[in-house]
């Protein structure tokens, strides 16, 4: 890769990037060489601090040239030239044929049939067991007690030596609606277990990235009202099902006077999870700052509603492994989706 | 590194397949267009009902009168026209004799098969239906058809129960429609001779390892090895191995094959006699051979879910499956490549595929309806059902089916007669690895001509 770029490089060397061009003794003959070529140090730094400020000095002009160029068309009347959006991943993602439409008969028909539906359209309240993995420690309890206080109608139990499968139809006598299984390896949380009951799905979630309440800078303390949830970018039929999961584990009816906020961000297949307190402030922005002159402009106030977050509650990222049809039963069950190492040809293409 | 730029895979032949999914819903699946075309959904049948979900199918293949019967979960038994999408008849699945309502009710349908060959009087009856419920209980009864008389008599339906305990969970007809087999969850296998209703052969289960260690009997796919031989089994466990009986010489599995870590969840047979298609509850895709008990190898491409049926064409080297990632693919055998694959938005249970279908029929109805077959697809492809269009679709089938089905009929004699393949269908084979065909129209434009 590193010879292809030289070798484009060297086509294009008009410019001058990275190259400084050598008279050598044969005028005919100019060698192009990299300004990494060069072993002196302080020579080779000398070349490339140079490289460095041409090339600065190239994109301020850019720069300047552009807004000139969208001030004037602005001045004249016309359309300012159009700007330039970036190239990125989410952009270029791969046609999906499986994101849902908002005009499918059998998505809606299937959401009322799936699993879920009975806790979505509240005619059961969601009740939610958290365990844990066998060996639980350091920062395994303290995540818990974190999830705790999120997840409203939530209860602890010990692991214990009971086999998850037992564990599954104990919960069933109790009436719980779903399972979270904290999984820990090497003394941190490393993967998440989301059982649906009575026979709902098992989605099995990667945990990575988790930092705890007491480690955020200027968190807050969650109260005890019911959160409102906030989905974002679960757009494929998987997405929308996994999405529907993660709704059934909170009560539908949030309470906005608590203000507070449980988002599940879903981006490039990692979800990310965060909790936050949010509250409504009214600020009066003053119109005509940069006039310093005129005193006539200070009398315009303009007043704007704005929202500040307090970040409080744990954060982390999740990613599925795994969604198992019926509850959890890894040797014998059937798989919805799993994921497999030659599903990963495109770097354009996910999943959720 | 992963590539950023698109693959489009090759395409298929004509083809025409139904899924059966747990909403309740049958799409039928064609592909059009001779040497590369896309699968699409051309029609969807029946409301979106969750209760009405797909239990179990059977297909009769035949050029006359093709009958595809479906188990729903409500209990109920339909009988479609494959072609057109209406309900011949429904029967109870708990029919006749069930003194016992509570037992039946939650007892679901585990199998399900039409007899093909027996059609005694094709005015009145529709044919005879084999049932196999989970708890056991079999029965053979005559199907007749809605708009016949009442007072028609029928056979009284012929019960009988498989195993005491445990939980029936596969079920297979051979070929000759003289023998049944029955396996399930501490259910060995049990060969049936329908005839006499009796159990002629039952599987033992293997001997315990060194530790002492036997593992529990647990059927979850089986399937007659030959056409034209009822002793050849062969079955998948749940501990993910693939078993060879052979009635004639022992009740222990024969040969049998561990693959992978996940339960078979579906097993068919090739038409060759000695291949047999696997499929497991994680996506993988295999075929073995089993007259040495080895892997011929895996299907790769993209299956992420249970893969809950398998269908092979009689004719062309193609296998159809589908499973509970949403998606039907259809494979080559030879190559084992992915030739397409359509998502179907629902957890699939069953896929057959009509062999009677042929591109050359399509040409004859294709400049007489373009617009609705286009309007339809687009429609259906959205997921929504067009009664319109359907009526209208179907009815100028109607009126052309009666002069195509003597086309048809003298196509397949012909085909019989000569022993080779339709010439197109050799075009498409040998066109496969080099390119797609882009320019088939001109073929197409030619046919019509003739």
């Amino acid at each position: 890769m590193a010879k292809e770029k030289k070798r484009k490089a060297a086509e294009e060397a008009v410019d001058g990037d990275d190259y400084i061009e050598r008279e050598d003794k044969n005028p005919k003959k100019q060698k192009l060489i990299l300004a990494s070529q060069i072993k002196n140090k302080e020579k080779r730094s000398a070349v490339y601090a140079k490289l460095k400020h041409e090339k600065r000095v190239e994109k301020r002009k850019k720069i300047k040239a552009r807004d000139a160029a969208s001030k004037q068309a602005l001045e004249l009347g016309e359309e300012p030239p159009e700007k330039m959006v970036p190239r990125t991943i989410e952009n270029t993602r791969e046609l999906d044929e499986t994101v849902c439409r908002p005009d499918d008969e059998e998505l809606f028909a299937g959401n009322d049939a799936d699993e879920f539906s009975a806790v979505l359209k509240q005619q059961t309240a969601p009740k939610v067991l958290i365990t844990t993995c066998r060996f639980n420690s350091s920062r395994g309890p303290a995540f818990i007690k974190e999830l705790l206080s999120v997840i409203p109608n939530a209860q602890y139990y010990k692991r214990g030596t009971y086999e998850l499968k037992k564990i599954v139809e104990y919960a069933k006598n109790k009436e719980f609606t779903s399972i979270i299984v904290v999984h820990t390896n090497r003394r941190e949380p490393d993967a998440l277990l989301l059982i649906g009951l009575p026979d709902g799905p098992t989605a099995h979630f990667r945990l990575s990235n988790l930092v705890l309440r007491k480690d955020i800078k200027n968190h807050g303390n969650p109260t005890s009202h019911e959160p409102e949830l906030v989905l974002n970018n679960f757009t494929t039929r998987l997405g929308h099902r996994v999405g529907r999961m993660i709704q059934s584990l909170f009560p539908q009816v949030p309470n906005f006077r608590g203000r507070r906020v449980v988002t599940f961000h879903n981006q490039r297949d990692f979800i990310f999870f965060r909790h936050h307190r949010y509250v409504f402030e009214v600020k009066e922005k003053k119109e005509g700052l940069k006039d310093k002159k005129s005193k006539a402009s200070q009398g315009k106030t303009e007043k704007k509603a704005i929202a500040r977050l307090q970040e409080c509650g744990p954060r982390f990222t999740l990613k599925l492994v795994s969604l198992q049809h019926g509850t959890f039963d890894t040797k014998g069950g059937e798989f919805e989706w799993v994921h497999k190492a030659d599903m990963d040809t495109s770097r354009r293409r996910f999943f959720i | 590194m992963p590539r950023t730029s698109t693959v489009e895979s090759p395409g298929c032949p004509p083809l025409r397949a139904l899924t059966t999914d747990s909403l309740g819903l049958i799409k039928v699946v064609e592909v059009r267009g001779k040497g590369g075309g896309t699968p699409q959904v051309v029609e969807t049948w029946g409301p979106p009902d969750a209760s009405r979900s797909v239990l179990a199918t059977s297909y009769a293949d035949r050029k006359k009168d093709p009958v595809l019967a479906v188990a729903r979960k409500n209990g109920l038994i339909e009988f479609l026209n494959p072609l057109k999408g209406d309900v011949l008849t429904t029967i109870k699945a708990s029919e006749s004799g069930s003194t016992d309502q509570s037992a039946s009710a939650n007892d679901l349908l585990v199998g399900l098969h039409f007899f093909k060959s027996k059609q005694e009087d094709s005015s009145s009856m529709l044919g005879t239906l084999l049932t196999c419920t989970e708890k056991g209980k079999v029965c053979i009864r005559s199907v007749g058809r809605s708009d016949a008389p009442s007072d028609q008599s029928i056979d009284s339906p012929n019960e009988w129960s498989v195993t005491n305990g445990g939980q029936v969970l596969c079920s297979s007809l051979d070929p000759s429609e003289n023998y049944a087999l029955f396996g399930g969850k501490h259910v060995e296998l049990n060969l049936w001779d329908l005839n006499s209703s009796k159990k002629i052969w039952a599987a033992k289960p293997p001997r315990p390892n060194n530790l002492g260690i036997s593992i529990p009997t647990w059927f979850t796919a089986s399937t007659f090895l030959c056409k034209d031989d009822h002793r050849k089994i062969v079955a998948g466990t749940n501990q993910h191995q693939v078993r060879l009986y052979d009635i004639t010489s022992q009740r222990r599995a024969v040969i049998s094959i561990d693959f992978r870590e996940s339960p078979i969840k579906a097993v068919r047979e090739d038409t060759d006699g000695h291949t047999v298609y696997v499929g497991t509850a994680i996506g993988d895709l295999a075929s073995f051979d089993m007259r040495t008990g080895k892997m011929v190898g895996c299907y790769k491409g993209k299956c992420c879910g249970s893969i809950r049926s398998i269908a092979k064409h009689p004719g062309l080297p193609l296998i159809a499956s589908c499973g509970l990632d949403s998606y039907l693919r259809i494979w080559d055998t030879n190559k084992r490549q992915l030739l397409s694959a359509v998502f179907l938005k629902q957890h699939l249970t069953s896929v057959v595929i009509d062999s009677h279908f042929t591109a050359q029929e399509l040409e004859g109805t294709k400049p007489e309806e373009p617009t609705s077959q286009s309007e339809v697809r687009d429609q259906s492809d959205q997921g929504g059902n067009c009664d319109e269009e359907r009526s209208r679709k179907s009815k100028k089938k109607r009126k052309d089916a009666a002069g195509k089905k003597e086309k048809k009929m003298k196509m397949h004699d012909e085909e019989q007669i000569s022993g080779i393949e339709d010439p197109a269908e050799k075009d498409w084979i040998d066109e496969l690895p080099i390119s797609k065909r882009k320019n088939h129209s001109k073929k197409r434009g030619e046919k019509q001509l003739d």
